[in-house]
């Protein structure tokens, strides 16, 4: 008898997806016969992983191994550590895990998708990971419905999907389905020193035209007003000029984001790109900056060479070695553009730090129980206190004093109130990302004028909507 | 008699062949069939497109791009690094006109051979680094400083600041394969020639160049390979496969990467790799044919 189908018989029928009625025809037409399932019903044959008490809801197989792959980068991997040996050992003893905390995700575990072999939970985020895009197309990730509705690990009487931020997890949503899950509650802003600000008497402008005004007169001191990676110029693509047009006209930003007609084009995206531009054109940007890459133009922006830059939340825990003292990082909303239709305050915040469950792993179910240990309360307070980062679980950061990033955060995304968004288009259609950053570097490099960057990036938004090859997606 | 040659042959043979055959031979095929495919290589689906992909690339600017930075690698990297190698190879042997210390050059120069290629471009990445690298430092204590520049993202100095590394760390490698082949030439010809009054460059061009001239042929062949890959680099030097200075500096190889391991589209990737398989081979058939002349037994 094919234990296996048993087994998923018995899930289906635990899920109330499926009445028993229904599973005795499926099992019929597996070819079990009707006793074996009668007596399976019956409890005659004992069968392991069955207990879906309050303790149990996923129906996990204690004694079932457990595969676990970790991105080990801005964050570290001790938050995850702890949730194997603190939490999922302690609830199931017998549950061998297998860890690792590796960079470039990609290379490493795309054979291991191939071969049918995949990790039974992934944190797929970093340089180089897996192209989310490819696995959802090719059915490669597990759905979290049973996740999301089961109940929450320490926090009584919710279900696991209501103890997380609203908003944070809509980017893992595909076609209706949950398919991943975001760790980080990030936020991506313009970061300053406050104690510097302070002490020359500075304080953050709210408008751009304050921002050029204040960038004037830091450049008269001698100082670089900004700074930002020339080498990866998806920052200030994203963190700056997304951030600007989606408050200048969010639907200018969603019609780029669906691969409109002419969505390029549109005159916010010229009045945007124009208010950029003016950073390279007044020379407000830091001299070498196209050299930079991340931590480089981090390291000159915390030496002072430069005031301003705009980077997400993982900022402080990625330099915390190179930090001086009270330099008191803090984070901004993007200054507001006249006939801005989002208030100043809103800012793009969402769920990062990507997890996923492979649908052929070996132990879903325990890789969707790993998930629901990691975000709970615990979970979110060991990576608030390990990275000093917010984590998608509610409530998380409350109580904890972590410092002026953190706190700054944390007062950045409850001041805008529902005013959070964060582009995904870089993410659907990788290729077209990697294009856009690019023009977007020639742009701010001087290389080409405004025209020729919305005429290219137009052009080449068009080939991926004529692409038939090309999964498209759409930005609610 | 002969049966008994292919006895002892064939055990000889056919570990070697079997290996060459899953590792190399076999592999070759599957690339063959994935570029047929618009595999995404996450799964074992690979659905067949017949052509697609090949017509595609055809028409593909970005690999067009990629291709024009390869012919000009192909172009430069083995005329400049055989140039400066046989110019050192000449000056450290040449019978009595070697320089004085030329042992001790010899031994200098090949240093950088020995370094392993990635550690080679991590080093030269600081060098270049734009605001506290080695280059612009030096340029701006000479006064130069209006010539430095992001080396490695500047859209005009990226692929050279990066063919330098690859000139500067193969040199030493093609100096000591020179040197092995002019060592072989009888000191005799040197003595004669001076006795006759040659200067240095006419000894070299008239005895040394056309004697080792199937060496030259050789390196040249090596070298077109290299520039026709000239992945590891680019990668290394400028930072990553994705960053702005690899974006300026793509060649094919790396854009077969991208397109792979970036945007998941091994089916297309597999057609760049076998475009990239017949130039090489076209190439390597070509110089050998150009460079074919009459060699000298001595």
């Amino acid at each position: 008898m094919n234990l296996e189908l048993i087994h998923r018989l018995i899930a289906d029928e635990a899920s109330g997806h499926y009445s028993r009625r229904q599973i005795l025809q499926r099992a019929a037409a597996l070819g079990l016969s009707a006793p074996a399932v009668a007596a399976l019903f019956a409890g005659a044959i004992p069968v392991r992983a069955l207990a879906q008490d309050a303790d149990n809801p996923l129906g996990v197989d204690p004694a079932a191994p457990l595969d676990v792959v970790i991105f080990k980068g801005g964050f570290g991997d001790d938050y995850a550590i702890y949730v194997n040996e603190k939490m999922y050992n302690k609830l199931y003893p017998d549950a061998k895990i297998t860890y690792a905390g590796i960079q470039r995700l990609g290379e490493q575990l795309q054979p291991r998708f191939v071969a049918g072999e995949p990790p039974d939970v992934i944190d797929n985020s970093g340089a180089g990971p897996l192209d989310t895009g490819a696995l959802v197309a090719e059915g490669q990730l597990a759905d979290l419905a049973d996740l999301m509705a089961a109940p929450s690990y320490d926090t009584e009487g919710k279900t696991f999907a209501e103890t997380l931020v609203p908003g944070t997890q809509e980017s893992g949503v595909f076609d209706g389905k949950q398919l991943l899950l975001n760790w980080a509650l990030t936020a991506y802003g313009i970061w300053y020193s406050s104690s510097y600000m302070e002490a020359n008497g500075y304080e953050y402008p709210k408008t751009w035209d304050e921002m050029l005004a204040l960038c004037e007169e830091i450049k008269g001191a001698g100082v670089a007003p900004w700074v930002t990676t020339g080498v990866h110029p998806q920052y200030v693509r994203q963190f700056v000029f997304d951030q600007m047009l989606w408050k200048h006209d969010p639907e200018a930003m969603r019609n780029i984001e669906n691969l409109e007609a002419d969505a390029w084009k549109a005159p916010a995206v010229g009045e945007v790109l124009e208010a950029l531009y003016q950073l390279a054109d007044r020379g407000y940007l830091l001299e070498g900056w196209e050299g930079l890459d991340h931590i480089q133009s981090q390291n000159e922006w915390l030496q002072g060479k430069a005031v301003f830059i705009p980077v997400g939340t993982w900022l402080e825990n990625e330099m915390k070695d190179s930090i001086p003292p009270d330099f008191n990082m803090v984070v901004a909303p993007t200054p507001s553009l006249p006939g801005d239709k989002i208030p100043f305050q809103g800012i793009f915040a969402g769920g990062g730090e990507p997890f996923i469950v492979p649908a052929q792993g070996k132990n879903v179910q325990g890789g969707k129980e790993w998930l629901r240990l990691l975000f709970s309360k615990e979970g979110g307070r060991v990576f608030a206190e390990a990275t000093k980062s917010l984590s998608t679980v509610s409530g998380s950061g409350e109580g904890l004093d972590l410092g002026s990033a953190f706190a700054s955060a944390q007062e950045a995304i409850a001041a805008a109130g529902g005013n959070t968004y964060v582009t995904r288009y870089q993410d659907w259609y990788k290729q077209f990302g990697e294009d856009v950053k690019a023009q977007m570097a020639e742009l701010l490099q001087k290389q080409i004028s405004i025209e020729e960057f919305q005429d290219a990036v137009q052009q080449l938004a068009d080939d991926v909507k004529d692409d038939p090859s090309i999964p498209k997606y759409t930005a609610g | 008699m002969h049966y008994q040659k292919y006895r002892l042959i064939i055990p000889f043979l056919l570990p070697a062949i079997l290996l060459y055959g899953v590792f190399v031979v076999w592999p070759y095929a599957q690339a063959i069939y994935i570029s047929l495919t618009s595999w995404r290589g996450v799964s074992g689906n690979k659905p067949f497109v017949g052509l697609e992909n090949y017509q595609r690339l055809w028409e593909d600017e970005r690999f067009h791009e990629a291709l024009t930075r390869n012919g000009q690698l192909l172009v430069v990297l083995p005329l400049v690094t055989i140039a400066i190698a046989l110019t050192f190879g000449a000056l450290f042997t040449q019978g009595s006109q070697q320089i004085r210390g030329a042992g001790f050059y010899r031994i200098v120069f090949f240093f950088p051979q020995i370094i392993p290629a990635v550690i080679v471009g991590i080093l030269w990445s600081y060098v270049y680094t734009p605001n506290i690298g080695l280059l612009n430092g030096i340029l701006r204590a000479v006064g130069l400083g209006d010539v430095s520049t992001s080396w490695l993202t500047d859209p005009s100095t990226v692929l050279w600041a990066i063919a330098a590394v690859a000139i500067w760390s193969s040199v030493g490698f093609y100096m000591v394969i020179f040197l092995a082949s002019m060592q072989s030439i009888p000191t005799s010809f040197y003595e004669a020639a001076i006795l006759d009054g040659a200067t240095r460059w006419t000894s070299f061009r008239d005895i040394t160049f056309p004697l080792i001239w199937e060496t030259i042929r050789t390196s040249i062949i090596y070298l077109a390979i290299a520039a026709l890959d000239f992945f590891i680099l680019i990668v290394v030097v400028s930072g990553g496969s994705t960053t702005m200075g690899a974006r300026r500096a793509e060649v094919a190889a790396l854009y077969l990467y991208n397109q792979a391991f970036d945007s998941s589209r091994w089916g297309y990737a597999s057609a760049i790799g076998v475009v990239l398989l017949i130039l090489t081979l076209l190439l390597s058939l070509g110089i050998m044919r150009a460079t074919r002349r009459e060699t000298y037994e001595f």
